[in-house]
């Protein structure tokens, strides 16, 4: 199975996209978001498709899109080409906030939240998001070796998950 | 869609004034048939499908894993992780279940959220939405494990005197809830041009 990687420029993106569902890519698999804001070149998100093409069974043609939207704009959306995106796009917009230009998933209701609890807010997704479970309440046990009362402390180096606020956010 | 207001439960009038050894036989009779209802939301449910299964096999002890629903059953296993989007629904099942009912809370998810404590939709323990009688810890917890909660369960409900007062007090606080903070409506397909998502 043979992945082609194509990095294309945002503006080009619903034309690079019609241009390989006309070349044979005409299986949709999916659609995401990579947050890239701390890029330092070009900071953004780097939306990435994946396609498939199954016209010849036993030799599979994968091809991935990457393009790069900067900060705070929006995309051209490609529910017009394959109506399958529609989810995926949701989902990148809830999860990210990225707003997607010309979105039709046939009810006519826009972009609107698919995967996350009512009245969520924030976009999770995202580096900037914080976790801020630990800060609101306290873990109720000993994350690490050595912290309950039984066990000598270990000189093991402390983790923490990216997004989890430092001490100053409260008890950790 | 409007709350509906649930009559208070009651037991019959023979168990409130039956003697003690009456009793006895009426708490030996709830827990050894105890019918199950399987919240299995993650890899958790595995480990329960494993203790029903001919290895461990919780039938033996009474504990009936073949409930249509939660209207028949008299025990929720919540065994995986519940999430803020679950959390509605599992709150709705289980005020569908009738009293007096039990919960296990089975694995690290169910029992604090576990792993995903930092998450961002995950909830932080299934008893902060229901209440809980047995927890069963590990990430998954062995198969055994469960049966020894069920077997702590068994002793809880053998050491229990039911009244018609106890069960009202034990149940009542958690019937204050609203119904929106608990439910959704059901949700119609998408039409075009409008409707409910």
């Amino acid at each position: 199975m043979t992945l082609e990687r194509r990095q294309v420029p945002a503006e080009a993106w619903p034309e690079v996209v019609a241009a390989a569902r006309a070349s044979g890519y005409r299986f949709f698999d999916w659609l995401t978001a990579v947050d890239q804001s701390d890029d330092s070149e070009e900071p953004g998100l780097d939306v990435v498709c994946h396609l498939l093409d199954t016209s010849r069974p036993g030799s599979l043609r994968r091809l991935m899109l990457v393009t790069r939207v900067p900060e705070g704009q929006p995309l051209a959306s490609i529910t017009t080409l394959f109506r399958g995106a529609a989810w995926h796009e949701r989902e990148t917009h809830e999860m990210f906030g990225l707003h997607f230009d010309g979105f039709d998933d046939g009810t006519e209701l826009g972009l609107r939240p698919l995967l996350l609890p009512d009245g969520f807010e924030g976009t999770p997704l995202r580096k900037s998001f914080v976790l801020a479970a630990r800060a609101s309440k306290p873990w109720p046990g000993a994350k690490e070796p050595g912290e309950s009362e039984h066990a000598r402390p270990t000189g093991r180096r402390r983790v923490s998950a990216p997004g989890v606020p430092d001490p100053q956010w409260g008890p950790r | 869609m409007a709350p509906v207001q649930l009559p208070m439960p009651r037991l019959g009038p023979a168990h409130d004034v039956a003697p003690q050894p009456i009793k006895v036989v009426l708490n030996w009779g709830r827990r050894y048939s105890l019918w199950v209802f399987n919240f299995g939301l993650a890899c958790c449910a595995i480990e329960f499908i494993a203790a029903s299964m001919a290895r461990h096999d919780f039938i033996r002890l009474g504990v009936i894993p073949f409930a249509p629903g939660p209207r028949q059953a008299d025990l929720m296993v919540v065994s995986g992780t519940v999430t803020d989007k679950m959390a509605p629904a599992v709150r709705r099942l289980y005020d569908q279940m009738p009293e007096p009912k039990y919960v296990i809370s089975f694995g690290a998810c169910s029992n604090s959220g576990g792993p995903y404590w930092d998450s961002y939709c995950v909830t932080k323990g299934v008893d902060t939405i229901v209440p809980v009688d047995v927890y069963v810890p590990g990430c998954p917890p062995r198969p055994e494990a469960l049966l020894q909660g069920i077997l702590k369960l068994q002793e809880k409900i053998a050491a229990e005197s039911l009244t018609t007062k106890g069960v009202r007090a034990k149940y009542a606080a958690h019937r204050t809830a609203s119904a929106a903070e608990v439910s959704r409506p059901l949700v119609p397909p998408p039409t075009r041009g409008g409707g409910t998502p």
